[in-house]
């Protein structure tokens, strides 16, 4: 086209623009908003996405995730729709993943993974005072034993009481049971007993174990989720790893670490856990006053006193009985009302009380059910149905940097792979070695089904020689109890060859070149193929199950808002070109007369679109990168838990780049175009004969 | 003198609602280049339709219309824009400018489409027609500032701009008062004078009509005479 007509019809579009401005303003602003939108859009869940991947990536799932292509369930990291009993199916040998997937050159590192979930209890106050004085005595210290006797006599009174009282409602064999329980109990309270004690400590503790510890009830059941792994790969290169206290779990030893997150939000005593709540709604700016919820938990709060005062020895009452008094500037009668005085919390005093809770009443009692350097008994279901216990030393807390608040992040413990495999249901070479040990020690043989009858009721070639074939990860009798204390077991030691040789349900990946994901996943399909392995590779979108759906989510409803934007526009921008078309037919047919072609007419009104929407497109786009360049600067904080876990931290600093900004463009542009082929070809129709028609 | 349009049994029928109007009905016709035609006849004759014809914005139904030894039936749309475009001038019953354009731009619009000429060449073209047409003072102005009378002279020059063979006018006095309908023929015949361009124009207009040198009269569709007279001479 000749730029002398060019100009021309440049200038007709800009004109005949600025003639229906009202009308252009209208097209415009829509164009604008749809432009906004796709940038803002899709720069800001671009960012989301970017935070999100990060935190789930370098905390707990790689880059990519390798399990069994036959698993009968997708691999969901944080727990999919259903709320366990997933089965991932099982790499049998981990070794020869980490052989294949090693020699990917982007591959940084290979860390076997398995996630479960256990249950342990916190045992009842009689049950820890009791297991205390034990390790006491067992460890020689006579003065720590009997330091606690005063506090086991109080909660002794405290059963009988308690008892006492039931017995006056129960009836038939349930009072029968009390009756007897409230028997031993007092003879736990006599005199008599007490001075026996000083003699034979282990004899009396072994009758307090048995005869009244089951009359103190049962502790609390706890779930704990926990990812088996290479603990020193793990915190090698997961680089959000980071301990809180403690330390990490040494090379080669068995041992757990504590999500810290975890630890406050369900193993903290229940006191503690309604004032950290409570101390957290305050600093979100939430008054309890007139909030339900919090009102609520202010009451329980103040009925966690008796509790309380079961788990205080009488020497940590005097010292806090006149603390608490200061405090209060009251003379209570008796501790548990001071106490409960002290947990009577509200707006006005409930930051001084978060802060006293901690430094006065802490000190004395036992937050957690654990410390940190103590050995604890985790149960969990093997894969072939039975319970399964391994004691195991907790060697610290940890938390996933930037993540510390996350519940969702707070959900996953961490285990070393050989207890793991323990809890699963295979045995370490040790344990198989102790088995045959036992069988041949018991005479017991192998049968198989085959030979079951000969060998069972005789036969001629039954020669009573055992089989040492126990090469299955299974076997009937693995739920035997085998006879070792907590403390060896916690302390066996495995080599890195343990770890390589044995079983994982899913086996991270991390990437030297993040942008090569999609590349170096390709890869590994194919050498896991080459090899012979019958594995699937996810990214770590789908590995993370559900917060990966809902993330997809997410981003549906986005592009289905953009689409419904897009699609009125299209609508309006297609109506508004036709109407103006129609307004100018004379004008058109006069054009036409004269001896403009039909390219001309449409050339004419592709360019008032295509101006107006380089405008509006342009307009959209500059607001698009103000809003981000402002969000980017300032940050958009995480209001809730889930927030922080999307935003990786707790505030999101959002950024953009050229293809949104082009996204947003393309699409308006492409968009507006559509809009215009209809009202174009009504327009090139228009006979030049229509000149020649008088105004109406 | 050589025939620039030849009409021969020209017929025209078009629907109008659920009948066929019979607007021509075997018009024959030779007009010679350089002449200054008048089509008269009341509402409906078909002077109009044969204007058209003529401007090449329509086909006949039978017979064939020849411009410029050119038959249009023959031509295909493009062709028929050009032939518009090359040797045709419209001036319109509404002047049909192009509100968005000013003066200078609505008298440059058809020079544009042909392409053939300068910026500076087009600019002197149009500044001299202009000044012929006695704009010169309104030459940035938008259609939508000027008078009727005014508009329409800027419709003449842009009639005018491409050196057209055949002018073609459908009342062009009808929406303007007499005064300045005087005004308006007696600088098409000035222009017919000094650039021997042929102009037809249809109107019912006497005071028109006294001004041609040939008067062809039109009854239903027919042509009822065809005379040529000797024009009133211009008054000062």
């Amino acid at each position: 086209m000749r730029s002398a007509t060019l100009g021309l019809i440049l200038k007709l579009a800009a004109r005949s623009l600025w003639a229906h401005r009202i009308k252009s303003a209208i097209v415009g602003s829509l164009m604008t908003f749809g432009t906004l939108l796709v940038v803002f859009g899709t720069a800001m869940l671009d960012s989301v996405e970017t935070a999100m991947s990060n935190s789930i990536i370098h905390s707990l799932a790689g880059h990519l995730q390798v399990y069994d292509a036959n698993a009968r369930d997708e691999l969901a990291i944080y727990g999919g729709t259903a709320m366990s009993g997933l089965d991932y199916g099982e790499i049998p040998s981990f070794a020869a993943v980490k052989k294949v997937a090693e020699r990917i050159d982007n591959v940084k590192a290979v860390v076997p993974m398995g996630i479960n979930v256990a249950n342990m209890t916190r045992g009842s106050e009689l049950d820890l005072a009791f297991s205390k004085m034990r390790r006491a005595y067992r460890d020689q210290k006579a003065e720590e034993a009997k330091a606690l006797i005063p506090k086991v006599k109080r909660l002794l009174a405290l059963l009988d009481a308690d008892i006492d009282a039931r017995t006056k409602v129960a009836g038939g064999d349930h009072l029968q049971e009390l009756k007897g329980q409230l028997t031993a109990v007092r003879k736990a309270r006599s005199d008599e007993f007490w001075a026996q004690f000083q003699r034979t400590p282990l004899e009396s503790l072994e009758y307090l174990d048995t005869q009244v510890a089951p009359a103190g009830g049962d502790g609390r059941l706890m779930y704990l989720r926990y990812v088996g792994t290479d603990l020193s790969a793990f915190t090698k290169h997961f680089d959000r790893f980071q301990i809180v206290r403690g330390e990490t779990v040494p090379e080669g030893t068995r041992g757990i670490l504590i999500n810290q997150k975890f630890a406050d939000r369900r193993l903290k005593i229940l006191a503690a856990r309604l004032l950290d709540s409570l101390e957290k709604s305050r600093l979100e700016d939430v008054l309890i006053a007139g909030n339900a919820e919090l009102e609520s938990k202010a009451r329980r709060l103040k009925t966690q006193s008796g509790s309380i005062s079961i788990m205080l020895s009488p020497k940590s009452i005097a010292a806090l009985k006149p603390a608490l008094n200061t405090i209060l500037d009251q003379d209570n009668e008796t501790f548990p009302e001071l106490l409960a005085a002290f947990l009577s919390i509200d707006d006005s005093n409930l930051k001084e009380r978060h802060r006293q809770f901690y430094d006065i009443l802490a000190p004395h009692l036992d937050l957690y059910p654990f410390k940190i350097g103590d050995i604890v008994t985790i149960r969990a279901w093997t894969k072939s149905g039975y319970s399964r216990a391994a004691n195991v030393k907790v060697f610290g807390t940890f938390s996933f940097k930037g993540l510390e608040r996350s519940d969702l992040s707070g959900a996953a413990n961490l285990i070393d792979m050989m207890t793991f495999r323990e809890l699963y249901g295979q045995m370490s070479s040790a344990q198989r070695a102790e088995l045959g040990a036992i069988k041949s020690e018991a005479k017991a043989k192998t049968v198989s089904r085959a030979r079951a009858e000969t060998d069972l009721f005789g036969g001629p070639e039954s020669d009573g020689s055992a089989s040492d074939d126990f090469g299955g990860a299974f076997s009937e009798f693995e739920g035997l109890t085998l006879k070792r204390t907590k403390r060896q077991a916690a302390q066996q030691t495995y080599s890195q060859t343990d770890i390589d040789q044995g079983l994982t349900l899913s086996t991270a990946i991390l990437l030297k070149d993040e942008s090569l994901v999609d590349v170096t996943k390709a890869k590994l399909d194919a050498a896991f193929k080459n090899a012979g392995l019958e594995l699937k590779v996810v990214d770590w979108q789908q590995a993370s199950g559900i917060i990966g759906q809902l993330f997809q989510l997410v981003r549906a409803v986005l592009y289905f808002a953009i689409f419904i934007i897009f699609a009125v526009a299209l609508v309006i921008i297609n109506n508004s070109m036709l109407m103006a078309t129609l307004e100018r037919v004379r004008e058109i047919g006069t054009m036409r007369a004269i001896g403009a072609q039909r390219g001309l007419v449409l050339s004419m009104l592709v360019s008032e679109t295509f101006m107006l929407c380089l405008v509006a497109g342009g307009c959209g786009a500059i607001l698009g990168i103000s809003l981000m360049s402002w969000f980017r600067h300032h940050g958009i904080p995480a209001i809730n838990e889930m927030m922080m876990f999307m935003f990786s931290g707790p505030r999101l600093f959002p950024d953009y780049s050229a293809h949104h900004i082009g996204a947003g463009v393309s699409i308006i542009l492409l968009v507006s175009l559509l809009a215009t082929i209809w009202p174009a070809r009504v327009a090139t129709r228009v006979p030049p004969i229509e000149a020649m028609r008088s105004a109406d | 003198m050589t025939h620039i349009v030849q009409i021969d049994e020209v017929y025209k029928d078009y629907p109008l609602g659920k009948v066929t109007v019979n607007a021509l009905r075997g018009v024959s016709l030779d007009i010679g280049a350089g002449d200054f035609v008048t089509i008269a006849g009341p509402s409906g004759s078909g002077k109009t339709t044969l204007l058209n014809q003529i401007g090449c914005v329509d086909v006949p139904t039978a017979g064939r219309v020849y411009i410029d030894g050119k038959c249009t039936s023959e031509l295909s749309e493009k062709e028929l824009t050009s032939l518009r475009l090359e040797k045709l001038g419209f001036i319109f019953q509404t002047f049909n400018l192009v509100a968005v354009l000013d003066v200078m731009q609505n008298v440059e619009f058809p020079l544009l489409l042909q392409g053939g000429l300068s910026k500076d060449e087009r600019r002197t073209r149009v500044t001299h027609l202009l000044d012929a047409v006695g704009l010169s003072e309104q030459i940035g102005q938008r259609p939508n500032e000027l008078s009727g009378g005014q508009r329409q002279r800027v419709a003449i020059a842009r009639a005018l701009v491409t050196r057209p063979s055949i002018v073609l006018a459908d009342e062009p006095t009808a929406n303007l008062d007499s005064e300045t309908g005087d005004r308006i023929i007696d600088l098409m015949k000035t222009m017919n004078k000094d650039f021997g361009t042929t102009f037809i124009f249809s109107t019912h207009d006497h005071r028109v009509m006294r001004h041609a040198r040939r008067i062809i009269k039109m009854v239903d569709g027919q042509l009822a005479s065809d005379e040529r007279v000797q024009p009133e001479s211009t008054p000062a």
